[in-house]
């Protein structure tokens, strides 16, 4: 605290947002005793700060983005965003208002009306205008284009008068590329809005009157002709400054910026960049840091029209550059140009006459001086004209007021003071009175009027402070508990991560069966997770499910599709379980597309625990990019550990109701509503004809669909004689095929070797196993082996049922790596060949007659691939023999020519 | 039987289909009414609103799977909004681009769905739509119209590649030998339209032509800027015969002009120029033309004349018409750049141009006259038209008051002259280097030296010089000495120091400054001669010849006072010298200086240098 003591007075609120104002749109401007506002929303407030009540309030059709008012004419100009600039004559609403106002409020809280804006005031239409600034007769935009800004220069339509003399006046690209954010093609609301500010030279015979709430301002002469060079000198031309939200300060000379069709503006001529501050200018300001050369303060009365001698702009991160004109030693004029850091985010700035300037950050409001040394315009410089340079560093003091969205700074009390007009985030409006006299060191005599006034700024001050800290100890929690809980969740990963052997200390296991949901059959897969470690998994984690269903196996052209689903871990303590069930199928459609993957994955979710603490407490802390504290989490947003994985296939899906005792035959498989063709073959069976049921017709036109394999029996022996000893190995195999099936303990219990069950469709399917020997496989003589034959009257159901067995079977190679083992029929080579490396038994297969059938299958594969590419291309009538072909071939390809060794 | 399926597999949104057909058919209605009205204002906001509505339509259309049935009316709907925005913001944008990607991606979706079509460009997507709208011929009016408006688009950022393999492409030709735009364009026939298809805004004939006159304007200006004339003019010609409106006639014939007056055929660029007058709008770009061709016929009266009347064509505000809610030919050509034919420059740069030709032809009050005018052009502050200096490409402000300084007083308007300096100097005072306190730092002993602008020490040279014409002696001596002390002092220095003027590089260049120099010392010494002290005069005139070796008026100068002084010998030696550079070409007359001071150095060229130094020879062969 510089001991500039605050002397805040709130005028009155404005309704806010939950969360508070966002910071960057909101306006205040003061013009006499009318203060006009906009805090972001679609109104524009008119304030009568003597009679302390709110004068009118107009609508506007979107929000507003910017203010500016042309003191002498009484307009005030908005920009819609996303419609234009608008125009408002201030004269007659605000009388008749106020004085409605006036007669509403003795009656109560009434609210001043609202007068809703009529779109002819819309003296500028524009859908992609972003900022603007309106300077004697000219009005300057600037447009976002695609890819570039682009300023327009208009002579100033006003209200009233014929609106659109001249219209675009001149036009030119800058530089600058600054690709629009967001979905491209669709116009979002920038986070940052352009700068844009008009600086006149001196004596260039503008209409004195407020310039500073013009947006514009006037630059002693060196400057003004170090920064824009001679020729706008020459021409007294107004420049028009700008700064964009990617950093870049450039400047436009007025006079220049004329252009026709025939005679595009040049912009590597017409506009020149000043500066790069690398990140969003938020503000650009003048102020005047040494006094007046004598003969110039004689000349003009100290208030008005003072000519500024240092540019001042300020980025959103505090980061501000000053520029002053300076001789060097050899009397050449130079620019004097320095970086400061201020505390950031910056949300608005504003400058005084003097060499003060006040920025609000979100926990603090405070002003900086230029001056060099601090004591500019007490001391008086040597005459000779030794600059006075700009201060190496600044010490912004606080003010003690926080979270500011917008200032405006008021003409000089009497007093000497400075006031500031401020409209916080929670949507007060308020003057802050900074005294200059206070800042006399040295404690001062209390008198009693004294300690009154003193004791109401404590007051205040109290009261400002206490909302910071408040502010300030949310975060604080919010990061504890968010470092905790990343701390939980660094030693899971870890645990999880770390345990290769061994149960892992975290477990899903999934397994499925039939229940009856609303009168239909739906197979549920639950899942467990189980956690046997010794942290528990807290908020942030989530259990994903993804169920991934394999392409219909017909349907060539779908895509198998997935689900996930995500069901938040909420506290799970070691040592506890919890299980979450799931539907898997059939759809509405009453298809389940087997083989479904089930797979679990626990997921941490950063965005979740961290995010929360890296964004602001407060929606002020950055509030310009919401999303910025989470660019600094990593890419994925999050850990992702994977659990387990299970397939259900066919094998599992079965139901045995000719199994089941009869009273727990409650879910009877759907019925027999898929059989259409038996409901056809009973209509179109004549009554006359044969009494051959639609069972014996069926099995003479639409014989049932068959496939088998054949393992040899030496290996099934060999890889379940560990679970299974002491069972026929028919019925063996059969238990381990259903292993994962509910029907397993009767399987089991009645030792089946051939089980006649249903798919979840509805179609019978028939598992038969039995022992063969294969006799012309081997020289030594016929081999024993297993064949699992496989029926159905639905080819799809046979064929998943197919899929399914050869699923175990490579399973059975991974779990048996002893034994000799056939991989699927496609790669019958291998089968050979390992059986070769390893030179055990059976040692003399037949390899002329195996050679063949390998040949058979290449040849038949090849045919596959080539009828499937012609499926894709030809149409539908030839399409239909390509596929009948196909089925063929596939069919063959399933015959039970191979043996599994 | 394409026609069965739609009204088959659409009965039951036969009516939301129609509903968005109507929704279509009633804003391009609303559109076409537009074109009359006159406020432009309102003009703007309606047209907002249409093209909102649009994108409106286009949203609840791409809002559902493709389908085959929909799709000729979202390519059109899609087509309209694109004609709309373009015409609204005069011309094409990335954005127009993505709307016809995703046009494209939309026509693909019902064909593969299962490709992805990621990281396609335009070109490639073209390819991929063309080739499978055969199998839908019910698409084919709109895609050919969409592939007007990429076409459009193409033209109009100078994709001519691309534009002509997608020309092809529509064309279905094999022959990819044949690249003439031109030809293409010609060849390109749209299928017609339904009589029942919703409506558009523009038909792809309409297009078409549009684009055939606009590629040929286009090619014509690219042969003429790279000179191949003969070429050139058939594309123009081409483009003349196409349909333009009136401005793009004026502008084609101008180029026609300038063609014809490259090749050498004045009259018959003439005759074009005419042509290019009576069409009565866009005045400026042939004035300019005929005042160049004037220039080059030796016709400097009437030169002068044209650019007068250049001037007041300019002058006069004609309103712009309000485009049509079409693509005109005007939307596809580029911007003219300052090297351009067609780049026809501001009031106040054709004032400059007028007044520094005037001054050139040496036709001094006329040029004083006109720089006055523009001087108070630019710099009046009552007047509410704004008017750009004329730099660049021109000269920069200081030397157009220097040019005005010059005009004056070769106009005999001395004290004018002076008025101009002055001012000049009274602007930029706070720009210039602080000499008292610099004045103290010498004496202090520090060796730095200020760095000052060409043109304020070139102010001093030219109040010398009007001093001079006032018979103020000691006036002109002073500020003579005043600027060979600048002068002096003036070490180019970097580029970026000093004046903070962006026209710096122009001005400082060495040569300039030589002879900034050299032009200061002969015109003090000029004075020191007239007042008979001819031991100063020699100095200046022997320390320019040192400062600018190659400028032979000082040698002259120096000779002739030599001769004045009876120092023979040295003379002999100056003589000489002279001699033997008088067979070397003059190299330097090649150096392009300011206006300003190629005006200065003909004052103070010695009247009678061949006589001089045939009087000197025979002199020198007499006493031999």
């Amino acid at each position: 605290m510089a001991g500039t003591e605050p002397r805040v007075q709130y005028l009155a609120g404005f309704s806010c947002p939950l969360g508070g104002l966002a910071a960057g749109k909101p306006r205040v401007l003061c013009h006499e005793a009318e203060v006009f506002l906009s805090t972001g929303s679609e109104f524009v407030y008119v304030y009568d700060q003597e009679g302390g009540l709110l004068t009118a309030v107009y609508q506007f059709p979107d929000q507003v983005w910017h203010l500016q008012l042309l003191a002498l004419r009484r307009a005030l100009y908005v920009l819609c965003a996303r419609r234009g600039i608008y125009c408002l004559s201030l004269e007659p609403p605000t009388r008749r208002s106020a004085s409605q106002t006036n007669e509403d409020n003795e009656d109560g809280e009434l609210p001043s009306p609202v007068i809703t804006v009529d779109p002819d005031a819309c003296v500028l239409p524009d859908t992609t205008l972003c900022a603007f600034t309106v300077h004697d007769d000219i009005l300057v935009a600037l447009v976002q284009g695609p890819a570039q800004w682009k300023m327009q220069l208009f002579e100033r339509p006003g209200p009233g008068e014929d609106r659109w003399p001249g219209g675009l006046v001149g036009e030119v690209e800058l530089s600058t590329c600054t690709p629009p954010a967001g979905v491209p093609g669709k116009l979002t609301a920038p986070c940052f809005l352009p700068v844009l500010c008009c600086v006149s030279p001196p004596g260039s015979g503008v209409p004195s009157g407020h310039p500073q709430g013009c947006g514009g301002f006037m630059l002693e002469e060196a400057l003004f002709g170090l920064l824009f060079g001679a020729d706008a000198t020459l021409l007294e031309s107004p420049v028009i400054l700008c700064g964009l939200p990617d950093g870049q300060l450039c400047c436009v000379v007025l006079k220049g910026l004329v252009t026709s069709r025939s005679a595009p503006g040049d912009p590597k001529a017409l506009v020149k960049i000043l500066h790069h501050l690398e990140e969003a200018i938020v503000f650009i300001g003048a102020l005047k840091t040494e006094p007046q050369a004598g003969e110039a303060v004689e000349s003009m009365p100290p208030c008005e029209d003072v000519y500024s001698d240092c540019l001042v702009a300020l980025g959103h991160h505090g980061r501000t550059l000053a520029v002053k004109a300076s001789w060097n030693k050899s009397g050449n004029l130079v620019p004097e140009l320095r970086e400061y850091l201020l505390p950031g985010p910056v949300l608005c700035a504003a400058c005084g006459g003097g060499s003060r300037m006040y920025h609000s950050t979100p926990s603090d409001l405070c002003v900086v001086d230029l001056a060099l040394e601090g004591t500019p315009l007490n001391s008086q410089h040597p005459q000779c004209g030794a600059p006075g340079g700009l201060p190496p560093m600044l010490c912004p003091a606080s003010l003690s007021i926080c979270s500011v969205l917008t200032l405006s700074v008021l003409s000089g009390t009497p007093a000497g003071g400075t006031e500031l007009l401020a409209l916080s985030a929670k949507g007060c409006l308020m003057t802050c009175r900074l005294d200059l006299n206070s800042e006399r060191p040295g404690p001062t005599r209390m008198t009693t009027e004294n300690a009154g006034r003193k004791i109401k700024e404590l007051l205040s001050g109290i009261g400002n402070v206490s909302e910071r800290v408040s502010f300030l100890k949310k975060a604080v929690n919010q990061r504890n508990k968010a470092l905790t809980s990343l701390n939980e969740a660094m030693n899971v990963s870890c645990a999880l991560l770390s345990s290769r052997e061994g149960p892992p200390p975290v477990s899903c296991t999934t397994t499925t069966a039939w229940s009856r949901l609303q009168l239909q059959d739906v197979l549920m897969a639950t899942c467990l997770l189980e956690n046997s470690s010794d942290f528990s998994l807290d908020q942030g984690w989530t259990l994903c499910i993804q169920v991934l269903t394999s392409s219909s196996a017909l349907d060539l052209d779908s895509a198998g599709s997935a689900v996930t689903y995500t069901i938040p871990v909420d506290r799970l303590s070691p040592g506890s379980q919890r299980e979450v069930t799931l539907p898997l199928g059939p759809s509405e459609s009453g298809v389940l597309d087997l083989p479904v993957t089930v797979n679990c994955t626990l997921f941490y979710s950063l965005r979740e625990v961290v995010g929360g603490a890296l964004a602001p407490s407060d929606p002020l802390e950055d509030p310009f990019l919401e999303e910025q504290p989470l660019d600094l989490l990593p890419e994925q947003e999050g850990i992702c550990l994977p659990l387990s994985r299970h397939t259900v296939d066919m094998l599992q899906c079965l139901r045995f109701p000719s199994l089941v005792p009869p009273h727990g035959h409650v879910a009877c498989p759907l019925a027999p509503a898929a059989d259409l063709v038996d409901t056809f073959l009973e209509t179109c069976r004549a009554p006359s004809s044969d009494l051959a049921g639609p069972a014996a017709l069926r099995a003479k036109y639409l014989p049932p669909s068959i496939a088998s394999i054949r393992v040899s029996a030496e290996l099934l022996r060999a890889a379940l004689e560990d679970s299974h000893s002491g069972v026929p190995l028919c019925s063996a195999t059969l238990q381990w095929l259903l292993a994962e099936n509910a029907a397993l303990d009767i399987v089991r219990a009645q030792a089946l070797s051939s089980v006649q069950g249903v798919a979840p469709d509805g179609t019978d399917i028939h598992l038969i196993i039995q022992e063969v020997a294969v006799t012309d496989l081997c020289l030594a003589g016929p081999i024993q082996a297993v064949e699992i034959q496989v029926e159905s009257s639905s080819l799809a159901d046979m064929c998943r049922i197919h899929h399914a067995i050869v699923g175990r079977m490579q399973g059975l190679q991974t779990r048996a790596p002893t034994s000799g083992c056939i991989p699927p029929t496609h790669v019958p080579q291998t089968m050979v060949m390992e059986q070769a490396a390893r030179g055990s038994s059976p040692p003399d297969l037949r390899v002329q007659y195996l050679r063949q059938i390998h040949a058979n299958h290449e040849a038949l594969l090849r045919e596959v691939q080539t009828l499937r590419d012609r499926l894709c291309t030809e149409d539908e009538a030839v399409s239909c023999a390509t596929a009948q072909r196909l089925l063929q071939v596939y069919k063959q390809l399933r015959s039970p020519s191979l043996v599994l060794l | 039987m394409s026609r069965r399926t739609l009204l088959c597999a659409s009965t039951p949104r036969a009516s939301c289909l129609d509903l968005w057909r109507e929704k279509n058919d009633r804003l391009v209605r609303r559109a076409k009414e537009l074109v009359p009205q006159e406020c432009s204002l309102r003009r703007q906001q309606l047209t907002q609103d249409i093209l909102e509505g649009l994108s409106g339509l286009l949203h609840s259309l791409q809002g559902l799977p493709a389908a085959v049935s929909v799709l000729p009316l979202e390519l059109t709907v899609t087509c309209n909004f694109i004609i709309l925005r373009a015409s609204l913001t005069q011309g094409f944008t990335e954005d127009q681009a993505q709307d016809i990607q995703q046009a494209l991606e939309r026509v693909l979706e019902t064909q593969e769905p299962l490709v992805p079509r990621l990281e396609q460009g335009l070109r490639e997507l073209w390819d991929s739509v063309l080739h499978a709208s055969s199998l839908l011929p019910e698409l084919l009016p709109a895609l050919h119209l969409l592939a007007g408006l990429q076409a459009a688009l193409w033209l109009s950022t100078d994709h001519l590649g691309d534009l002509a393999l997608l020309l092809q492409a529509l064309n279905g030709s094999q022959n990819r030998a044949s690249e003439d735009l031109l030809l293409l364009l010609k060849t390109w026939s749209p299928p017609a339209e339904e009589s029942d298809a919703p409506l558009i805004l523009q038909d792809a004939w309409g297009l078409r032509d549009v684009l055939l006159t606009a590629s040929a304007f286009h090619q014509g200006l690219q042969e003429l800027i790279t000179g191949s004339l003969p070429k050139a003019l058939s594309s123009l010609h081409e483009a003349a015969s196409g349909l333009c409106s009136r401005p793009v006639l004026v502008q084609v014939y101008t180029a026609l002009g300038n063609c014809l007056r490259k090749m050498g055929n004045p009259q018959r660029a003439l005759l074009y120029l005419i042509a290019a007058l009576k069409e009565g709008s866009a005045l400026g770009l042939p004035l300019l033309e005929a005042s160049r061709l004037y220039r080059q016929l030796g016709n400097t009266t009437a030169e002068l004349e044209s650019l007068e009347l250049l001037f007041e064509a300019l002058s006069v505000t004609h309103k712009s018409e309000a485009p049509h809610i079409l693509i005109e030919v005007e939307l596809l050509l580029p911007q003219p750049g300052p090297a351009s034919p067609l780049h026809c420059g501001t009031q106040s740069q054709v004032k400059h141009l007028l007044a520094s030709r005037c001054l050139q032809m040496g036709r001094a009050e006329e040029a004083a006259e006109h720089y006055l005018d523009l001087l108070a052009l630019l710099l009046d502050v009552s007047e509410p038209r704004f008017s750009p200096p004329p730099c660049p490409p021109g000269p920069c402000m200081p030397e157009v008051f220097l040019e005005a300084a010059v005009a004056l007083i070769k106009a005999g308007r001395a004290q004018d002259a002076l008025t101009v300096c002055e001012e000049l100097l009274s602007r930029t005072s706070s720009l210039l280097p602080k000499m008292s306190w610099l004045w103290e730092d010498v004496r202090k002993g520090t060796k730095e030296l200020p760095h000052c602008p060409l043109w304020v020490s070139a102010a001093h040279l030219l109040q010398g010089q009007a001093w001079v014409q006032l018979r103020a002696q000691k006036e002109a001596v002073g500020e003579f000495s005043h600027c060979l002390e600048l002068l002096f002092r003036a070490v180019p220095e970097d580029k970026d120091q000093g004046g903070a003027s962006n026209c710096e590089q122009g001005c400082s260049s060495d040569v300039a400054l030589q002879h900034l120099r050299a032009a200061a010392l002969i015109s003090r010494g000029l004075e020191w001669v007239a007042s008979g002290q001819d031991t100063k005069a020699l100095q200046d005139f022997l320390l320019s010849v040192q400062v600018c070796p190659g400028h032979r008026d000082a040698s002259f100068h120096l000779l002739q006072t030599l001769r004045n002084l009876n120092r023979r010998d040295e003379a002999n030696a100056v003589w000489w010298k002279l001699k033997t550079q008088t067979q070397v070409p003059q190299e330097e007359a090649t150096w392009s200086l300011p206006l300003y001071l190629e005006t200065y150095l003909s004052w103070i060229h010695p009247p009678d240098c061949e006589t001089l130094l045939e009087e000197f020879q025979t002199s020198l062969t007499e006493s031999c």
